[in-house]
């Protein structure tokens, strides 16, 4: 059975539909690139799986763990098991690092039933994934994504999805903004997550990331509708190509 | 002004029972010139500069008599949370069952006036006629006229205390007016920090008009922290004056929370050089709440430094007004001024009025003000529903984050905490369900 099942999805965004029907399944453990030109709903199929407010399903489902996610809550989504990791993370003034991580790793124990954990124990979790990404004791000190670079926001994001463990990954142009250096240990961050349970939808505009983190199955969402699908050499004829093919208005 | 001079003041029927009442001879006296002040300034309109935005109709169409029950029971869950010394004013009053003045040091000495013979009350004097200024303050001689008592506390030259002091002031009983006033003199080179908690008995609906002066000795380090948490339905119209001497420092913090008007203004004159002053505060208001916060800084000496940070949440068609005046006379030179006030609103038909005004006569000097008003932005909120915390906990953590901001300008670690706890109760009782 899919992990992840998306038939027919409508949707729309401030009245405009972005989404004309897509079709995707993903299997436990398969890791899939969604490729596109800008503008072409990329982020809007992102939101829409993570339940963002405003981005309304017009029309048909989307199935996660056999669940109709579509009547979840943003964040009873999450405590099933979904993370996206945001294009654009926002900065959280106030909020230190820690326990951020810990109330939204509390949240999750609480949904399943469990009890919390205890405040030392997670600290040494959070410190070991941590450092696996280069993370200072300093930077989960400060407020969330406050003051932070592009670079240290993309791998804080790896950071919280390493500490929740998550069974669909959602990476929403997480390698924009990197240079060589921060790709390398975001992808091997991202690499060290890759389970036979653990899925991965990875939305990407450039070719690059994937040659860090290699996509079982690639995918052309163009005009709200994905285009074509293939395999990983579908990534590097885009690159050689460009969008061209998938521009002007859709068939 | 002719005009109001004629018209007959509010209160001025409660002025007349108030002599002779608790304070005997000597009040009469105070009474008398306090109230001639009232009268000369007259009451606070839509065209009173220092009110423009705060508006005393509601209170002025109820109908107060004095108070005249002084018991009440402590409402421990209004209060500030701290284990230390009390005194508690029930209605004005010092009730000396409910204070625990057997634990305070001999560092500190506490006067009730109500305790004294006339004859012992005029070395008091001076202490009110500093209240008889120029300035226009019509509320804080109608205090003076109609007090019932006034609670004078001496810190001893030299002396640190340790503890901090409660001082408690209890609203108890319906359509009651009270005037808790409290004087406090820092002897050079103390060190204390005071609490005032102004806060209600279940259902009673008052006005507080209070009063605290505060005299801070050369080098004193005085910390002063208020929580406004009266009674649904009450007012509370507060003047703390504070007059700082050279070196001393003086760390302000209000915390307004009840209420269904408040205004709580602080006066700060830096009269020595090597000043250090902080006046700072933070409010929440939901429901019809109306919220002032009216300040005014007086570097009258050089070298001073003044920081003012205020923060406010308000929600439903609650309103805020912020009014902070620095102002710094030719001799202030060196003067560092820092002034930022900053809202969020969490309904379209919540409101604030922000009044920064900077009057400066001395060219060496650093002063700087801003004020921002902003909202609970969604793309925030959905950063942390995607994490997995529900949107009711992620508001509260959010907009409990916003606030502390500013608390976390209080001094004392302890009080910090407990001014946060009074924070995060409110949020927990305003905020569930939205
Ligand atoms: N909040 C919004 N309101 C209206 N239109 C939007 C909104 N967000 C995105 N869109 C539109 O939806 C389309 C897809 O945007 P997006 O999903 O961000 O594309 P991508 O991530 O592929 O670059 C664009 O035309 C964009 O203008
Ligand atoms: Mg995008």
């Amino acid at each position: 059975m899919s992990l992840l099942s998306i038939k027919n999805l409508h949707a729309t965004v401030g009245g405009n539909e972005i989404l004309k029907g897509i079709n995707l399944e993903i299997g436990p453990g398969e890791i899939h690139a969604v490729m596109g030109p800008n503008g072409s709903g990329k982020s809007t199929l992102s939101y829409v799986l993570a339940g963002r407010e405003g981005y309304e399903v017009t029309r048909g489902t989307i199935a996660f763990k056999g669940k109709d996610l579509i009547d979840l809550a943003a964040d009873e989504r999450a405590n099933e098991g979904v993370f996206l990791a945001f294009q654009y993370p926002v900065e959280v003034p106030g909020v230190v690092g820690m326990t951020f991580l810990r109330e939204a790793y509390n949240a999750k124990l609480r949904y399943l039933g469990e009890p919390e954990i205890d405040a030392m124990e997670f600290l040494k979790f959070v410190r070991s994934r941590a450092k696996t990404l280069n993370m200072s004791d300093d930077m989960l000190k400060r407020a969330v994504n406050v003051g932070f670079s592009g670079g240290e926001k993309k791998r804080n994001e790896i950071l919280q999805m390493a500490v929740l463990e998550p069974d669909l990954a959602i990476l929403d142009e997480t390698d924009s903004g990197l240079d060589i250096d921060a790709l390398k240990l975001v992808s091997d961050g991202v690499n060290e997550l890759r389970s036979e349970n653990r899925s991965m939808l990875i939305i990407t505009h450039y070719q690059r990331l994937l040659n860090y983190i290699q996509p079982d199955h690639v995918h052309v969402l163009a005009h709200g509708k994905i285009q074509r699908s293939g395999g990983k050499e579908l990534a590097l004829e885009l690159e050689a190509k460009g969008y061209a093919e998938f521009s002007g208005e859709a068939a | 002004m002719a005009l109001q001079q004629v018209n007959k003041l509010p209160f001025e029927g409660l002025i007349a029972a108030a002599r002779s009442h608790k304070l005997g001879n000597w009040h009469s006296k105070l009474s008398e010139r306090a109230s001639e002040r009232y009268t000369e300034t007259g009451w606070p309109g839509p065209k009173t500069e220092s009110w423009k935005y705060t508006s005393l109709n509601k209170l002025t169409s109820g109908a107060f008599a004095l108070a005249e029950e002084y018991s009440a029971i402590v409402p421990e869950d209004m209060i500030m949370p701290l284990i230390c010394p009390r005194i508690v004013l029930v209605n004005g009053v010092l009730n000396k069952e409910l204070s625990n003045l057997k634990q305070l040091t001999g560092s500190l000495s506490i006067t009730s006036l109500v305790d004294l013979e006339d004859h012992q009350k005029i070395p008091f004097d001076d202490l009110f006629k500093k209240e008889e200024s120029k300035e226009y303050l019509p509320l804080t001689y109608l205090n003076t006229a109609i007090l019932s008592d006034a609670v004078v506390l001496e810190i001893t030259k030299g002396s640190k205390c340790e503890t901090p002091l409660h001082i408690i002031s209890i609203g108890s009983g319906n359509g009651i007016m009270f005037a808790p006033r409290l004087i406090i003199n820092a002897g050079n080179g103390s060190k204390v920090d005071i609490i005032e908690s102004h806060v209600g008995c279940s259902g009673s609906e008052y006005f507080s008009n209070a009063v605290t002066q505060l005299y801070l000795g050369d080098k004193s380090e005085v910390g002063h922290y208020k929580l406004q948490n009266d009674s649904t339905g009450s007012f509370h119209i507060g003047l703390t004056r504070a007059v700082i001497n050279n070196g001393a420092s003086y760390d302000n913090f209000t915390m307004s929370v009840g209420g269904k008007l408040s205004r709580n203004e602080v006066r700060a004159h830096l009269k020595g050089s090597g000043v250090e002053c902080c006046i700072n505060g933070a409010y929440l208001g939901a429901a019809d709440q109306h919220i002032d916060n009216t300040t005014f800084i007086e570097h009258q000496a050089e070298g001073s430094s003044s920081r003012e940070v205020f923060k406010g949440v308000l929600d439903d068609t609650a309103r805020g007004v912020f009014q902070g005046k620095i102002l710094v006379h030719p001799e202030a030179q060196k003067t560092d001024g820092y002034q930022m006030n900053r809202a969020m609103l969490l309904s379209d038909k919540a409101e604030i009025d922000s009044k920064p005004e900077l009057e400066i006569y001395a060219d060496d000097v650093r002063c700087s003000h801003g004020a921002t008003v902003g909202e609970l932005e969604d793309d925030l909120i959905f950063y942390l529903c995607a994490r997995g915390i529900d949107r009711e906990s992620a508001r509260r953590m959010l907009i409990g984050a916003y606030i502390s901001d500013a608390i976390d300008e209080v001094k004392n670690i302890d009080i910090r905490s407990s001014i946060q706890s009074v924070a995060e109760n409110w949020l927990k009782q305003n905020l569930y369900g939205k």
